[in-house]
């Protein structure tokens, strides 16, 4: 069963092609990765694929075509985004943003100590402005509050940016324990080498356009991929 | 000779009168980045729903006219929000062109329909009260109480109600309520109904001491948007506080002289934009 297909998928910018001919697959229970540069254009996919951006193409969830759902549709039917920019309510609570994640369901109990147990950093931190935090609880929370929403496919856009090494452990701690729940995810990343740790496949996206893909082992042993983004 | 008493109570009372007005009005700026300047229209408006449910059309005694003041400017601000600014509410120019119009058009009607004379609103409560040394009017001291109940249960529903954190939610980042499914549009709505129901019980509570008239509802807007950016944009508590020092200046400036009133509002409106752009808890500014 594949949780998300993507096909033929273009999207602009006015005159400019943001994402062209694309095509991918996510699993049930896989995580796939998207990597490459800077303007490659995996934020545009992260957004198009969770409903913020028009595209030609054809992009469905769990089978379903999403062409005329909007985000808040796709929320309620568990494809959730934590995005980039992560878009926390920076004046409320760690725990007020968390329980909103939960928005429109009627208990939120179970997915707090959920989130808790998975950062445990973020409860220590539960009356603090989300605001006030530093970068790497603030990507904590943002992924925490993405699962507050009972996820079936989770879209990660770029959770390592910025973020200290030691930090970047309790992220990798949580993914797998987010894969482990049977959580499909789909992971925009720059960071080469954090993504082929983590997926189950990876697609490698230059100028819009999907240029290699595979297992990680495949993409580590491709000569392009070593030279250009793993220098070795 | 200036009563310093009957000065501090008459600065509590206009003062949460005119909180009443721009809370509604910096929700919907907070929440929908809307400047909507049919707000002094709606303070009409609820005036005279007020009137014409107390008398001028039928009898339905204070209850029905507090109901009236409410609900009629309720419904008014929705079709508003519905009807003319959900689909421009990203082109900041026609909003304020679209709201002006609005307002203009509501003053024309009741000029049309009802002149220029005031009209006045039966009192909440009839009598005075004693109350250091001075004489105040029943119908004031209802006044106060009663705004303060609705400012006290609006905070409360805001901070501690699904709702109203979805509300303040929204005004913090669109983009993130999306991604927890909170409907923007909706929530816009729920503000407009909101500023809509505190601005007609609003001009309710003006015209009962005042009058009510066409032209209203001009002065409270102007001093809506001395008390928002005082307070800062988009803070409800914000414009709690800039309520108080715009009601307290505009007491005191006129009870040295009348003329003033209007003027040091806007004085200290261009004081704090020089000095604290952002206001006192000003968070879109700021950041």
């Amino acid at each position: 069963m594949t949780t998300l297909a993507v096909e033929d998928l273009e999207v602009r910018y006015g005159q400019i092609t943001a994402l062209r001919d694309v095509a991918l697959t996510v699993g049930d229970d896989e995580m796939v990765a998207v990597v490459g540069p800077n303007g490659a254009g995996k934020s545009t996919l992260a957004n198009t694929v969770s409903g913020f951006l028009p595209y030609s193409g054809r992009i469905s969830y769990r089978d379903e075509d999403i062409a005329g759902l909007s985000t808040q549709d796709l929320v309620r039917r568990g494809l959730i985004h934590c995005t980039e920019s992560r878009d926390l309510f920076g004046y409320l609570s760690v725990e007020d943003n968390l329980t909103l994640g939960a928005y429109g369901s009627s208990d939120a109990r179970a997915g707090l100590d959920a989130v808790y147990g998975l950062f445990p950093r973020l409860e220590e931190r539960r009356d603090q402005p989300a605001r006030t935090m530093s970068g790497g609880e603030q990507q904590m929370l943002a992924i925490g509050r993405a699962l507050m929403g009972d996820p079936e496919l989770l879209v990660l856009d770029e959770p390592t940016l910025g973020l200290a090494p030691v930090v970047l452990d309790d992220i990798s701690d949580g993914l797998e324990r987010i894969r482990d729940d049977g959580v499909a995810v789909l992971l925009c990343e720059q960071n080469v080498t954090f993504a082929l740790r983590h997926a189950d496949r990876v697609y490698l996206l230059e100028n819009g356009q999907v240029q290699r893909d595979g297992d990680p082992d495949l993409l580590r042993d491709d000569e392009y991929v070593r030279e250009v983004y793993l220098g070795t | 000779m200036v009563d310093v008493a009957t000065l501090a109570v008459n600065s509590v009372i206009i003062s949460a009168l005119y909180a009443l007005v721009a809370i509604g009005f910096t929700l919907i700026f907070g929440v929908g980045g809307v400047l909507n300047l049919s707000h002094g229209a709606t303070i009409t408006l609820g005036a005279f729903a007020a009137y014409y449910a107390s008398g001028g059309i039928v009898e339905a005694g204070v209850g029905g006219a507090v109901l009236a003041a409410i609900v009629v400017p309720a419904l008014f601000s929705a079709a508003v929000y519905k009807g003319l600014i959900e689909r421009i509410q990203d082109q900041p120019v026609m909003v304020m062109i679209l709201t002006l119009v609005v307002a203009i058009a509501v003053e024309q009607v009741f000029l049309v329909a009802e002149g220029t004379q005031p009209k006045s609103i039966p009192s909440l409560l009839d009598g005075t009260v004693a109350l250091g040394g001075s004489k105040f009017q029943t119908n004031l001291l209802v006044v106060f109480a009663l705004s303060w109940v609705i400012i006290a249960g609006l905070f409360y529903t805001i901070n501690n109600t699904e709702t109203g954190k979805a509300i303040l939610a929204t005004s913090m980042t669109t983009k993130g309520a999306a991604l927890v499914g909170i409907e923007s549009d909706r929530v816009n709505l729920y503000t407009w109904v909101v500023a809509g129901g505190l601005a007609g019980v609003a001009g309710l509570f003006l015209g009962s001491f005042q009058t009510a008239n066409f032209a209203m509802g001009r002065g409270p807007l102007m001093l809506s948007f001395a008390i928002v950016v005082i307070g800062g944009i988009g803070s409800v508590k914000g414009s709690l506080v800039g309520a108080y020092v715009i009601g307290t200046a505009e007491v005191v400036t006129g009870a040295i002289n009348t003329r003033l009133t209007g003027l040091v509002p806007l004085l200290l409106l261009i004081l704090v934009l020089l000095v604290k752009p952002e206001g006192l808890f000003g968070r879109e500014l700021a950041e």
